[in-house]
């Protein structure tokens, strides 16, 4: 604890910041129930301008160093992209049905298709974001996304999820690695082993859970095997230990998203001396994210403004930048290559990673 | 327009904020004024105050919409950028020119009274559209559909089936033959005569003891249904009744249209959600489509009730099948949230009740 005190003297230096948002539930509810009565009265075509509102709110009051970031996508073009998309999953739906083993067929073209889509959307997203008037770019190629999606995935598979951290490190390398805030890179370097201690932890969390878990089953079978009646018969004891492991696999890929965050984050840097660092507590963050839930379903959704703006808050405050002496005058790149604007007709929007 | 002129040299000052040059990170104290209907943007820079950075009119410039409190952007014909946070004076402005509009959207979003109203209109209108607006358009659907796409839907369901699990029957010619025989009396009296239905024996394999329709009028009855009703051969004939129901009822079409329409509403609706809850919703709307079929199936039992007795069968044969499944299955399960099938005993009471139902309505006329 100390060392990492030595080492990031958070709020010590004006020189680490960390980003804080602005925004507020009660204020967002109001934009967020409009949304929806609005979505409804149009059938579904006022979705597409739902979501500019939305993220322009919650991008608005995202402030770092004194600045917040701007959403400028415009609802006819996510209206365009959708559309695109939506077209895709009916024509795939009616082939599912008119011809079931030419689906077969289509998922390996799925497949090399998808990596296509992911690389057209992260573009996407990144060129409607700004900050301070300048626009992030993502200059990914399609074979970088190939090898982060598609080899991530069958080493992932054929090393029966064990090589994972190598795929987790290729893919959020390739986001990192190909993102530019005006003409200014971004870069990550994390460490493997970190990443793999991420991954042990999880999974020793993961056991554990199951050992007591089929602990308590013994017991319970062992005081209450006549208690449990013939009702519950038909449900046996695995059953519900089925439906008991589902929790722990939550909690677990929850953790291990917070830690894998921490680790990319913490690793990337700004223009190669402007450092990132995210500190979201595992717990903390897995707390936040399941009670959101509860919350929303037993509000019946009215509260999901609270939850969303909660997280949102969360992860906002758990980042921070240090900034290596002046940061400059950073020009936007984009603008000037004059053909961006037809560009982001042809992205497609839809992948949302979070930023 | 505004008739209240302005003196060029008496500037009338909006609001203050930063302004960056265009494509460029760089920010300038500013400040926005408009001089005889055009906007001008002075900087407030320390040794180059005053200095004119940008102008243009306002139907030239872009003035971001009010989304809460987030800094408002006012965009020049050059692409340099005029910032602030000052919504209210930009609102006032644009009003005093007639220009409203642009927050317009933003007044409905203000938290006051009126948004518990939205809110309950909100969810009135999403129940109105599930309970009114989705059935009427899977009918819709269902009547449009040209009958070339459940022939395909068909052919590659049964393809894949015999691909994946069945195998050809093997029953005897002649008990195959008996079968086919009563379903013709059963089947004349359905929509469209006995020609049209086409009865196809297999061996169920995985999918063991079953019968079911596909929406272009093919029939599949497994092995082991036949097994599994032993020597009555009624009981066969009603369970195709049942069958030839869902067919007539074009249930299987209707019920991809429902499942299709119920997820795109919680898309549609629940977009803005959350991800975990978004899951759940998919999920229940599945559990509903659920009761839907459940609705579908005592549909079909009556219709097997009515086709059996037209045909001068025991109407009530398809209760029967039930008792088998009772005791050789040891089904006793009731009806719950997460069966497809309603309860087997439900099931059995329902189809005797619509038998004796049945039989008075035709003892009354001839009586």
């Amino acid at each position: 604890m100390a060392v990492v005190e030595q080492n990031y003297p958070l709020g010590g230096r004006p020189s680490f910041q960390r980003a804080s948002f602005t925004g507020n539930a009660s204020e967002y509810f109001g934009i967020w129930i409009v949304n929806i009565l609005l979505t409804i009265v149009t059938l579904g075509i006022y979705s597409a301008w739902a979501k500019v509102r939305r993220n322009r709110y919650f991008y608005g009051n995202t402030v770092i160093l004194g600045h917040s970031f701007e959403y400028h996508a415009r609802g006819k073009q996510i209206l365009i992209g959708r559309l695109i998309v939506f077209g895709f999953l009916i024509a795939v739906n009616i082939l599912s049905h008119l011809a079931p083993l030419a689906l077969l067929a289509l998922w390996p073209v799925m497949l090399v298709v998808f990596p296509w889509f992911l690389m057209r959307g992260l573009r996407f997203n990144a060129r409607v974001t700004s900050y301070r008037n300048v626009r992030f770019d993502f200059v990914g190629t399609y074979g970088g996304a190939f090898k982060a999606i598609f080899f991530g995935a069958i080493i992932t598979v054929i090393s029966v999820g064990l090589l994972s951290p190598i795929a987790s490190r290729w893919f959020y390398k390739y986001i990192f690695d190909n993102l530019r805030y005006g003409d200014r890179p971004f870069s990550t370097e994390p460490r493997l082993g970190a990443l793999y201690e991420a991954f042990v932890t999880v999974i020793a969390i993961m056991i554990a859970g199951i050992v007591i878990l089929v602990l308590f089953g013994g017991v319970v079978t062992g005081f209450g095997g006549i208690s449990m009646g013939r009702g519950m018969g038909s449900i046996s004891l695995w059953h519900w230990m089925i439906v008991l492991i589902f929790p722990i696999y939550i909690v677990a890929g929850l953790y291990y998203r917070a830690a894998v965050r921490n680790i990319i984050w913490s690793a990337a840097m700004v223009d190669r001396r402007h450092q990132l660092r995210s500190d979201l507590g595992r717990r903390r963050y897995a707390w936040i994210a399941i009670s959101n839930v509860v919350v929303t379903l037993v509000t019946f959704g009215l509260m999901r403004p609270w939850a969303a703006v909660r997280l949102h808050r969360f992860l906002a405050e758990h980042t921070v930048v240090h900034v290596d002496g002046e940061i400059g005058v950073v020009f936007d790149q984009i603008r000037s290559t004059g053909s961006a604007v037809s560009a982001e007709y042809l992205d497609v929007d839809g992948f949302d990673f979070g930023f | 327009m505004s008739t209240d002129s302005t003196l060029a040299s008496d500037p009338e000052a909006i609001v203050a904020g930063i302004w960056h040059p265009p494509h460029s990170s760089r920010e300038v104290p500013a400040r926005l004024l408009d001089v005889g209907g055009s906007l001008i943007v002075l900087s407030d820079e320390e040794g180059d105050e005053g200095r004119r950075l940008a102008w243009g009119i306002l139907s030239d410039i872009e003035v971001s919409q009010r989304v809460g409190s987030i800094p408002r952007r006012i965009v020049f014909g050059n692409q340099s950028v005029f910032e602030t946070r000052d919504n209210e004076a930009v609102d006032t402005y644009l009003r005093s020119r007639g220009e409203g509009r642009s927050s317009s959207i933003h007044g409905l979003e203000i938290v006051r009274p009126r948004l518990i109203a939205f809110a309950l209109a909100t969810i009135v209108l999403a129940s109105i559209i599930y309970r009114y607006a989705l059935p009427i358009l899977v009918e819709l659907a269902v009547v449009v559909t040209p009958p070339v796409v459940p022939e395909m839907m068909s052919a590659g369901t049964l393809k894949t089936l015999d691909k994946v699990t069945f195998g050809p029957s093997k029953l005897p010619e002649a008990q195959q033959a008996g079968i086919r025989e009563d379903f013709a009396r059963v089947a004349a009296h359905a929509e469209g005569g006995a020609d049209h239905y086409h009865l196809n024996f297999r061996d169920g394999g995985l999918i063991g003891p079953n019968a079911f329709a596909l929406p272009d009028d093919n029939l599949v009855l497994t092995d082991q249904l036949v097994g599994l009703a032993g020597g009555d051969k009624e009981v066969i004939t009603a369970v195709l009744g049942h069958e030839i129901g869902h067919v007539e009822y074009k249930h299987s079409l209707r019920q991809l249209y429902r499942a299709a329409g119920v997820a795109g509403l919680a898309l549609l609706i629940a977009g803005d959600v959350g991800s975990g809850v978004q899951d759940v919703l998919t999920q229940g709307g599945g559990l509903l489509a659920l009761s839907y079929s459940r609705e579908a199936e005592a549909q079909a039992d009556r219709r097997s009730v009515e086709l059996m007795q037209a045909a001068g069968m025991d109407p009530t044969a398809l209760s029967r099948f039930f008792d088998t499944l009772e005791t050789k299955l040891d089904d006793h399960g009731s009806t719950s949230m997460l069966s497809t099938h309603p309860g087997t005993p439900e099931r059995k009471q329902a189809i005797l009740d619509y038998a004796r139902e049945l039989q008075e309505k035709r003892a009354k006329p001839n009586g």
